[in-house]
């Protein structure tokens, strides 16, 4: 056979995989859209098209109000992490000071410790500083777990910027904020990319934490509010299958935009 | 512009590294000065301090006659081009240039007007909005240059610019650098490890070993006239020969014992060098390639050698050349207190490309007698006086 042909079939080869890969991969948000569009006899019977679940889902949880809430958690912890993760990636990286090798160690070795493990911990603590009714308990708790590996991420980074480039910045007349906000900042684009967007999906889809920190109902997170929803005497499957396509399109919206920077910043350090 | 001026700086990293020892240099205003050195001689470590991005261990560094030791790097008015040149990634050409201005408060019409000034000068103006990624080595290296040239500062700092380039463009930067300095009549320090920058480039050149300046001097004295051994073999392409050698009387005065051959040294070489007396350890004789010339015929100030390897260069054949006996073995040279240092002793000499010496030929040669070349056999300093 010619090479030319091996390489067209090996093609379409490749094409049907991938293919048979995203139709699995598809079938769940499928499922997931036309469930939606169902009325709770119509999903039992098979057939039909109404918009009566997502007039459920609005009415039975408030809805926007979680998305809100969601996402004033979301973007606050994600702030606080940047804003701590940013400069000491930096530091770590690029200055010399006493016991910095420790002091790294003792934050990276902190992402390995799971949330359930210091929960109650946590807990005791947020409920000790009366943090526990609205967003600010839980925006502490997940910048301080997301923010190890946020120093973890830019400070591998920055070890691939040149020292060159800072020192230019020096000597052109920026302090060490200066050299941060103006040289370091825009180079770190795509490592900003990565924490946000691993940030957010975590964030945004967990339940744990919103459901212990946030107690005031009219603060909840959109996670907690489909908990509720599924967790009445009777659940209403296709108005469960709304929320959940409200609750996933936000998470999707983010990774798509920050895609091309994920790569980037995912595989950042493997090439230097 | 200002002159520079280093007295007794020294570098200690740690309890007892001592990158810079007691380094004491003066620039002049406009002065081009090329710091040269093999790699760890400090001479990095001695532009950075003078930077501001090192601090200072000991002794104390002037700009324009202010002692900078304790003055931040934005505040000391000097500007650096970096061995890797440092461009801001993410801002243009024109942005990069202009970009020590503009955190300086300038009006955006005036860094305009004096960014173009530069890209004038730098042949850069058709590349203003390009990002450094989409320029050439070269272009990135004029680029460096333009982000100094811009602020007018007090000092040009230059940290191996051109080691980046391939030859040609070295070449070509080398005198665009010359070129643009002369030009702006700034003070410039240019750390380089490459000897031929050094040579070409600068007014004066500062030889560094071990963090020790070993000589400081226009480079053709630098050439000529060598303080040391290492600065003799360190300068030049190919470097002076050195070999250790003892002394003998003769009728005429002395003569250099070459194993069993002996050569004349003219009796000017007394009364301008403080040779050591005859019998006394030796010396170590310099002579550069050049000076090394291929004879027809045996002649009372030749010598022996063999050709050991030849290395032709086009315009030049570099050949390496073996002292021989009366036996025609390699020579052996008796040193001092009788101690034998076995070394079958090595010549370079240049001769001319179509010069028809072969691998394994005895060749008889003569030395330059103007330019003969001693140093004392254990301090390795020069032995003429009056340097």
């Amino acid at each position: 056979m010619p090479p030319k042909r091996q390489r067209k079939i090996g093609r379409w080869i490749l094409f049907g995989s991938m293919m048979v890969v995203a139709v699995i991969m598809l079938y769940p948000f499928w499922i997931m859209i036309i469930t939606s569009l169902k009325s709770e006899s119509q999903f039992l019977s098979g057939g039909g098209f109404s918009w009566l679940s997502w007039s459920t889902l609005t009415s039975v949880i408030p809805i926007g109000q979680e998305v809100l809430s969601s996402t004033i958690v979301c973007s606050s912890s994600i702030l606080i992490i940047l804003c701590v993760g940013l400069p000491a990636g930096f530091a770590f990286s690029k200055l010399r000071f006493r016991m910095s090798t420790v002091v790294f160690l003792v934050i990276v070795s902190a992402m390995m410790v799971p949330l359930q493990a210091i929960l109650m911990p946590e807990f005791v603590n947020v409920t000790k500083l009366g943090l526990t009714g609205g967003y600010f308990g839980a925006i502490l708790v997940y910048a301080a777990l997301g923010t190890p590996f946020s120093v973890f991420l830019f400070s591998t980074y920055f070890r691939g910027v040149p020292d060159e480039l800072i020192e230019a910045g020096i000597v052109d007349g920026l302090g060490y904020f200066g050299v941060t906000w103006r040289l370091i900042v825009p180079i770190a684009v795509p490592a900003i990319a990565t924490v946000t967007v691993l940030q957010f999906i975590q964030i945004w889809d967990d339940l744990l934490v919103g459901l212990l920190f946030i107690q005031n109902t009219s603060e909840r997170p959109i996670t907690v509010g489909l908990a509720v929803l599924s967790a009445g005497r009777t659940t209403s499957i296709p108005a469960l299958m709304a929320g959940s396509i409200v609750s996933a399109v936000p998470a999707m919206v983010v990774y798509l935009g920050f895609q091309r920077y994920l790569v980037k910043g995912l595989t950042m350090g493997i090439d230097r | 512009m200002a002159e520079i001026t280093f007295d007794g700086v020294t570098k200690i990293f740690g309890d007892d590294i001592r990158a810079v020892d007691e380094l004491s240099l003066h620039v002049d205003d406009g002065e081009f000065m090329v710091l040269v050195g093999p790699s760890g001689c400090g001479k990095t470590t001695a532009l950075r301090m003078l930077a501001g991005l090192e601090d200072i261990t000991s002794g104390s560094l002037s700009i324009g006659g202010t002692v900078v030791n304790n003055v931040l790097p934005k505040d000391r008015d000097v500007a650096m081009v970096f061995q890797n040149y440092a461009l801001y990634p993410h801002m243009t050409v024109a942005q990069n240039m202009g970009f020590a201005l503009k955190i300086r408060g300038q009006s955006k019409a005036e860094v305009a007007k004096k960014v173009g000034e530069a890209a004038a000068i730098l042949r850069l103006t058709e590349y203003l909005d390009r990002r450094p990624k989409a320029l050439s080595g070269g272009q990135r290296q004029r680029v460096a240059m333009g982000r100094a040239i811009v602020r007018s500062p007090q000092a040009f700092l230059m940290d191996e610019p051109l080691s980046n380039l391939d030859a040609q463009l070295r070449v070509e930067m080398r005198l665009e650098i010359a070129r643009i300095q002369r030009l702006l009549g700034v003070a410039t320090v240019y750390v380089t490890h490459d000897q031929i920058e050094a040579m070409t480039m600068g007014d004066r050149v500062a030889v560094m070993r071990g963090g020790r300046l070993q000589q400081c001097d226009t480079p053709q004295d630098l050439y000529d006239h060598p303080r040391n051994e290492f600065v003799a073999g360190f300068m030049g392409s190919p470097p002076m020969n050195l070999l250790r050698v003892g002394l003998e009387a003769n009728a005429d005065g002395i003569a250099l014992v070459l194993g069993s051959q002996r050569l004349d040294v003219p009796t000017s070489y007394c009364s301008s060098h403080d040779l050591p007396t005859v019998d006394g350890p030796g010396v170590v004789f310099g002579i550069r390639p050049e000076d090394v010339e291929v004879l027809d015929a045996s002649s009372s100030d030749s010598i022996m050698t063999r050709v050991e390897r030849r290395e032709a260069l086009g315009a030049e054949i570099l050949v390496h050349l073996s002292l021989v006996d009366a036996e025609g073995d390699n020579a052996v040279i008796v040193n001092d207190s009788g101690a034998f240092v076995a070394r079958p002793t090595r010549l370079v000499a240049k001769m001319g490309p179509r010069s028809g010496v072969a691998v394994g030929d005895q060749i008889q040669v003569r030395l330059n007698r103007e330019h003969f070349h001693f140093f004392d056999a254990d301090s390795g300093l020069s032995l003429r006086r009056n340097q």
